[in-house]
Parts: C-alpha cells; sequence; structure tokens
C-alpha cells in the first residue's frame, strides 16, 4: 500500500534527519535508535496507560531523550569522535537490553496498543521538522555549526562553546528521533524491544551518507530511495542489505560526500548593501 | 603604560620536554612585540599557551588584569585575545564571508540567539554581511568575498585568516609565523597588512623567523631560545645581542633580512 | 558453581580477547578502525560449519585463518586503501562497516538467517571432566590452549621477529617507516590478513563452543571487541587481552548474580565507565597521550 510506504518514509527521514543534525555538530551518532525507542516506549506509556493524546506524549518523549542524551553527551563528548561512536553503539545496546528487562513495558514480548499515527500526522511531523531545519540551514547558527565541524578548536578560539553546540545537536538530534519513534510505534501498535536494535542506527546513518551529508534535503533522498525503490524493484527487496552496501561503499570511493553534496552558503555578498 | 599582557614564571612541560622553562614578559598598550627564536624556541608552545590550546604547566598568564591561566579556550577567546596559525586554519569549505562572519561574537556567544536571527528583518543580516565586508575589504579581499576559502592562494588566504582574527574586535592579536612560506613580496604586502590592522587591536605579538618583518613591524623584540627568554629590549639591542646570535648560526647576526635561521 | 561461572567466564573472555586482539592491532598498527572485523568473526563459525559437513570440522582451523586473512586483504583493499588521510578515517570505518553488512546478507542468502547446527558428535565437544565438582569440557580447555597459543605466537612474532620490527616501526610512524625502506603497503596488508585471520578463528572457537553458527553473532558477540578493545586501551595488544579476559568474567559474574539479561550491558557500561575515568583506556597502547591542538 503507498501509503504504508509513503508512511515508513517519512519516519526513515526523521531518523536520517536526526543523524544529520548530530552531524552538523561533526558527530556521528549510533544510538538514533536508541532515542528512536525512548521516543516510542515513553510516548506508549504516557499515551497507553495515562490517557494523554497523541502530540503531547511525543513531544514529552522528545524532551525526555533530549534530557537523557544531554547525560549521556555531557561525559561522551568530550572524548574523540571515535569514542563517541562507540559509546552511542553501547547506548543502543544498553537501551535494548534495557527494555528487554523491563516489565512494565513488557519486556521481550513487546509492548502494545498504541495508536493515532498515520501519514497525515508524519507528514505533519516532516514539515514541522524540514522547515525548522530549513531555517537553520540560513541562520548563523549554520555557519558555527560549519565551524565547529570544519576545524572545532579553532572555532573555540573565536568563542564559541563547542562543547555546548555539540550537546546541543546531539540533543537535539536525539528528540527528533524519538518523534520518529514515537510515530512509529503509534502505527504499528506493538513494537519489541529488536526492532530498535543496533541495525537501526547503522541504517539511519547510511541513509544519510548516500542521499549526502551537507545539506538538509540529502537524507530526503537516502531514506527514499532506501525505502521506496524496493517496494518497485524484488531484486532490491530481496538483497537490500547487500545492494545498499555495496552501494555505499561504491559512493564512499567515488562520491564521499553522497548524492546530493552542495552546501547552502548561509550568507552572500548580495545581502550587503555595499560593494 | 598599560599592560595588556602579563606573563610571568610560565612553564609547559610535555612528558620529559621543557617546552617553556621560566618565561617572563610583558606586552603593553599601543606596541607591537616581536618574539624570536631558533626553531625549537618554545615560540609556538608560548602563543598555544596564552591563547589557551595548551595548558600551563606552571606560572601565571594575565590579561588586562584578568588572570587566564586556567581559562578555557573560548573563554579566552571572548575575552578578547585573537590569533593566526602558523599552518593557516581556516574553514576550508565555508566562503571567505562566511569565515569572518563566524567571528562575529554577537553570534558566536550567544548560538541560541542566532537561530531566531534567521528570522530577522534583513536589516539586521545585512549590517552583520557588512561589518564582515568591512574586514574583508580591510584585507583586500572584497573580489573574493563569496569564493571558497581553499580556492586563495596563499597570500590571500594568510589576509583572510587575519580579518578574520580581527572581526572577532579583539583587544589583543596574536600572529604566529604569518610569513611563513612567503617570498619577498608578499612579505612586503604583509607588513602593510599589519600596519593596516594595527589600529584595529590594542597590541600585537608577532612571533617571525622573517627578520625584515621583524625589523619592519617590532617596537620591542623578545628572543627566546631553549624555551627561556635571553634578551628583551629595543630591535637594535637585541638583534646584536650576543645570546641572540649565538642561538642562531654560532656567533653571526642572527639572519640578515629574509635569509631565517 | 561460582567456579564452574568463572571458568566459563574466562573461555568466553579469551575469545573476546582473539577477536579485540585483531581489531586493537589494526588501530594500533595502522590508527584505522576496521568494522568488517565482527562480521569476518561470524564467518569464522560458517566455515566450521562448510568444514564440519564436507570433511572434518578441525580441518576448519586453517581454512578459516586462510578465508579470515584473504577477507581481510579485501576489505584493506576496497575500504582502507584509498582512504588515508585523517578525515577519511571515518569513511574507512563506515566502508568496512557497510562490507560487513554485504557479508551478512551473503551469509542469510547462502546459509539462512537462523543458527545452523555444525552436527558435532565427537566426545571432546560433549565430554569433560570434573574437579572440585565443577565440570569442564574438554572443547573449553581446548579454546583456551588454541587462543593463549596464538596471542603468544602474534606477541612474539611482533617483538621477535623483523617482520615484527617492521610492524612496529609503522605504528610509531608511517612516514617515517617509508623513509626507511619499509614497505608499508606490505605491512598493512600482514596486519590486516592476520587480524582478520584471528577473528575468523575465534568465531570458530565459538562455534564449536555453542555446536552452531550463528549468522547474527557478528552485531552481538562480535561488537563488543570494539568496546573490549576501548576498555584495554586502543592500540594495546596486552591491553585487549586483559579486557576480554576481565569482561568474559564480568559478564559470568552478572549472570550469575541473578541480574539475568542485563549482563549483556556489562560490557557497555564497562566501557563507559572506564573512558570517562581513564580517557585512553585501561593501557596507553601504540598512542601514549597526545597533546591536542
Amino acid at each position: 500500500m503507498i501509503a504504508d510506504q509513503l508512511f515508513f518514509t517519512g519516519i526513515n527521514l526523521i531518523l536520517a534527519w536526526s543523524v544529520y543534525v548530530v552531524l552538523l555538530a561533526g558527530n556521528l551518532s549510533f544510538a538514533q535508535g536508541a532515542f528512536m525507542a525512548i521516543g516510542c516506549y515513553a510516548s506508549g506509556v504516557l499515551t497507553v496507560k495515562l490517557g494523554l493524546p497523541l502530540v503531547p506524549a511525543a513531544l514529552a518523549a522528545a524532551v525526555l531523550s533530549a534530557f537523557l542524551a544531554m547525560l549521556i553527551g555531557w561525559p561522551a563528548l568530550r572524548v574523540r569522535g571515535i569514542y563517541l561512536i562507540m559509546v552511542t553503539i553501547g547506548v543502543t545496546f544498553c537501551v535494548r537490553v534495557g527494555l528487554e528487562n523491563f516489565k512494565f513495558v513488557g519486556g521481550v514480548q513487546g509492548f502494545g496498543g498504541m495508536m493515532g499515527a498515520d501519514l497525515t500526522t508524519v507528514m505533519v511531523a516532516v514539515a514541522v521538522i524540514g522547515a525548522a531545519l530549513w531555517g537553520l540551514s540560513i541562520s548563523p547558527l549554520q555557519r558555527i555549526l560549519d565551524a565547529v565541524r570544519e576545524d572545532d578548536r579553532v572555532a573555540e578560539s573565536l568563542g564559541i562553546n563547542t562543547a555546548w553546540v555539540k550537546l546541543a545537536a546531539f540533543a537535539v538530534g536525539a528528540a527528533i528521533a524519538a518523534v520518529g519513534g514515537a510515530l512509529y510505534g503509534h502505527f504499528m501498535n506493538f513494537v519489541r524491544p529488536d526492532n530498535f536494535d543496533i541495525l537501526v542506527s547503522i541504517y539511519v546513518v547510511l541513509y544519510v551518507i548516500l542521499g549526502g551529508v551537507n545539506n538538509m534535503f540529502g537524507p530526503v533522498l537516502g531514506a527514499a530511495i532506501m525505502t521506496l525503490l524496493p517496494e518497485y524493484f524484488r531484486v532490491l527487496a530481496e538483497w537490500r542489505p547487500t545492494i545498499f552496501g555495496l552501494v555505499i561503499v561504491v559512493m564512499l570511493l567515488f562520491r564521499p560526500e553522497g548524492l546530493l553534496s552542495f552546501r547552502v552558503i548561509t550568507a552572500k555578498l548580495s545581502q550587503g548593501t555595499r560593494r | 603604560m598599560t599592560s595588556v599582557l602579563e606573563v610571568r614564571s610560565l612553564r609547559k612541560i610535555f612528558g620529559g620536554v621543557k617546552a617553556i622553562d621560566g618565561i617572563d614578559l610583558d606586552l603593553f598598550e599601543g606596541e607591537i612585540l616581536g618574539i624570536i627564536g631558533p626553531n625549537g624556541a618554545g615560540k609556538t608552545a608560548l602563543i598555544n599557551t596564552i591563547t589557551g590550546f595548551y595548558r600551563a604547566t606552571e606560572g601565571s598568564i594575565r590579561f588586562r588584569g584578568v588572570d587566564i591561566t586556567a581559562l578555557a579556550l573560548h573563554q579566552i577567546g571572548r575575552l578578547g585575545i585573537a590569533r593566526t596559525f602558523q599552518n593557516i586554519r581556516l574553514f576550508r569549505r565555508m566562503t571567505v564571508l562566511e569565515n569572518v562572519m563566524v567571528a562575529n561574537k554577537t553570534f558566536s556567544v550567544a548560538p541560541l540567539r542566532s537561530v531566531l536571527s534567521a528570522w530577522l528583518p534583513s536589516g539586521r543580516r545585512r549590517a552583520a554581511v557588512d561589518e564582515a565586508m568591512e574586514f574583508i575589504t580591510l584585507m583586500g579581499l572584497a573580489a573574493k568575498a563569496d569564493h571558497r576559502a581553499d580556492s586563495l592562494a596563499y597570500g590571500e588566504a594568510r589576509r583572510l585568516e587575519i580579518a578574520r582574527a580581527l572581526a572577532g574586535r579583539p583587544q589583543m592579536l596574536l600572529l604566529d609565523e604569518p610569513a611563513a612560506g612567503m617570498n619577498e613580496t608578499e612579505t612586503a604586502q604583509l607588513v602593510e597588512d599589519i600596519r593596516t590592522a594595527r589600529p584595529r587591536v590594542k597590541a600585537i605579538a608577532l612571533i617571525e623567523h622573517d627578520m625584515s618583518l621583524i625589523r619592519a613591524l617590532s617596537d620591542r623584540i623578545v628572543a627566546l631560545d631553549y624555551g627561556r627568554k635571553i634578551a628583551d629590549g629595543v630591535p637594535e639591542s637585541v638583534l646584536s645581542h650576543p645570546d641572540v646570535r649565538r642561538a642562531y648560526l654560532g656567533d653571526d647576526e642572527p639572519a640578515t633580512a629574509g635569509a631565517a635561521a | 558453581m561460582l567456579l564452574g561461572q568463572i571458568s566459563n567466564g574466562l573461555v568466553i573472555g579469551a575469545m573476546y580477547a582473539l577477536v579485540a586482539i585483531g581489531f586493537t592491532l589494526v588501530i594500533g598498527v595502522l590508527d584505522k578502525l576496521n568494522f568488517a572485523h565482527p562480521e569476518v568473526f561470524m564467518f569464522g563459525g560458517v566455515v566450521g560449519f562448510v568444514c564440519a559437513a564436507y570433511t572434518s570440522v578441525w580441518w576448519a582451523f586453517p581454512v578459516a585463518f586462510v578465508v579470515g586473512g584473504l577477507m581481510g586483504l579485501l576489505t584493506e583493499f576496497i575500504s582502507f586503501r584509498r582512504f588515508q588521510s585523517e578525515d577519511a578515517k571515518i569513511t574507512a570505518a563506515l566502508s568496512s562497516l557497510s562490507l560487513g553488512l554485504v557479508l551478512v546478507d551473503i551469509t542469510h542468502k547462502v546459509w539462512g538467517s537462523e543458527p545452523v547446527d555444525l552436527g558435532l558428535t565427537s566426545g571432546v565437544f560433549k565430554e569433560g571432566f570434573t574437579i572440585a565438582g565443577v565440570k569442564f569440557l574438554w572443547v573449553q580447555l581446548i579454546i583456551l590452549a588454541i587462543t593463549f597459543a596464538l596471542m603468544l605466537a602474534l606477541h612474539l612474532a611482533v617483538s621477535r621477529t623483523s617482520a615484527g620490527r617492521r610492524i612496529r616501526a609503522v605504528a610509531e610512524s608511517p612516514a617515517n617507516a617509508a623513509l626507511l625502506g619499509i614497505d608499508v603497503r606490505r605491512v598493512t596488508q600482514t596486519v590486516f590478513f592476520v587480524s582478520s585471520a584471528l577473528a575468523a578463528v575465534a568465531g570458530l572457537l565459538l562455534a564449536l563452543r555453542t555446536g552452531v553458527a550463528n549468522p547474527e553473532i557478528g552485531l552481538t558477540f562480535g561488537l563488543k571487541a570494539v568496546a573490549i578493545m576501548a576498555i584495554g586501551g586502543m592500540g594495546d595488544l596486552r591491553g585487549a587481552v586483559i579486557a576480554g579476559l576481565l569482561i568474559g568474567v564480568l559478564e559470568a559474574l552478572t549472570f550469575q548474580f541473578g541480574l539475568g539479561r542485563l549482563g549483556e550491558m556489562t560490557v557497555w557500561v564497562a566501557m563507559l565507565i572506564v573512558l570517562l575515568w581513564r580517557r585512553g583506556g585501561l593501557f596507553s597502547g601504540m598512542h601514549a597521550g597526545e597533546q591536542r591542538v
């Protein structure tokens, strides 16, 4: 069903954007699967056990995720990028194992009863997040993020508190992933911890790598290609990981910045009044 | 004379290496201080420690009366210290204009506020661009404002670094071997560029190997060797000081113009 | 009971150590993170299955070593040859990660996604002996013996042979090594070969212990090697061994003391704690305290 496929494309896009936001500050996070899980379960508890409507529950779950991200990120982001990758991998495992042992939300058996999300909800979420990202990309904060990404020590010497910037990016990324998770759960109605394993975290990173890391549209392309194309080409669906893996390997060899590699320049001379 | 920078008994030790071994140094308002010394004398270590890239092992650094010895990099930057780097560290994929705009402290100090400013009336945005263009024009790069930083020629890249440093409206500017890799024409241009920058800051510290630059610009010179200060004073006396001569090439004159040690 | 758990933990820990050693070798010498490593580990078990099916499972040892080594060479060629610069390290890691995904998928297609029974009927795998009320299986001893033998061999090779000297020179500084006339590419290939060969053998050993070849094991067991490497110190061989054994025992203990499945978290929590307390891991490895400028 096309509506279903568009729905999942939307979810994957939201998750890809959550990776993108963290990447803006120069950090690669493999924890988005974990924050997706937290968002899903937290919002699920709020709607199913406490009767809240979906939107406030999702937003509350996003805030919770952001807060947890700041807790984890505060020590974690002080270490070199490669350590952050490992810490985020660890976070994904720990969250999943934690959920499996958390009887209140069903443990390994899973958690159900969530409903209320459909294609419209996802499209609204995509539109809101997209608009926010667009606003970001033409704002001075984008320049600051670019500087932090290019050379964080020099950026720091210019007066930018890079630790705060990286932490904020990590937290916002977590919040976005949580929204994706909340919508996912309320569509699927029933989820289990192994829906949110390390493979999810890996795939969403690869969507961004495929589509393009320099701008907000790359993740759109990556998520769309990887979610929709297999629907139309059976061979893609059956051999998805292999083809995806090989495509990424080839991309990295020849076009490492992704398919859409342009950078949105935040300020041009033409914006000035003088020449 | 007002003191801008006061360094006392500064030591920086890496493992067993004494990069800086007890340095006292003053920088006064209005002056350009030249810092010279053979390779390994500790010049770059000194500038790195002052600006916060290294943490001092011992000693104190006071900037306009404030003790900055233990401050974090970004705090030191915000207090008004700017620098350039020996191996030119620009934000390569950003344009010239963006490189300079990111130094604008209005936004860098308050990143949150700057997100909202995306929806500012365009007058405010134009003002930010104009301000950056002021520094870009000052350094003669106006024609390249929208070009990527990594497309610039070496001399232009160096000027962009200075423009970026000035755009933060610092009180003190530290230049780490700005003439590295330049020929005579480029060095002469650099002298002009630094003279242009001079009125914008309260004091400049200039680390250099190239004696022509040092002679042309310095009001005072400090000479280092093995992490220690070996001479301090007006150029004529420092450059003919026996210890300084010995530190360079035996007891030759420490490098005649251009031919550095 | 406790002793039994600890001995069990040591055996698992030895296997962790063997996987981690290969991982950390590549980081220590070449400063590269090979994320295909966990899947080569997984494939070692598959090799065991194939050999058990067609000849004898004991042939799997040399075969796994060679196949693993060849996979290492392939990974080096595809994912690392092009990406030598500092900026490209993440790119190389991602590329090798993707190669790993391809390997897993192919394994799924050919052998299925469920664990496959190796059909190990020989008494060696089922029987053992009892000391002080604790049962030890022969296969556990074999695993311990082989892992320690391999680790010792690696240590001796790196510290005593001329090839080892070249490896250490490259670990110190590839640029200087090249100036000294060392063929850095040859050393790189050797390191990749050995590291992946060890991973495959470790995977084989695990398959022998559990009796099955599990295609999913790469992302669970194998990825833990990353954490263990971080705990032991990036690039430190001795650290990888100690950390591996420690974690193996720690995990066994957490299972023992009723924390059940939470034991899975042990290694990651341990990694977080170690990284926060001592940023570089327990030992300094080949990259001792660099000063960031």
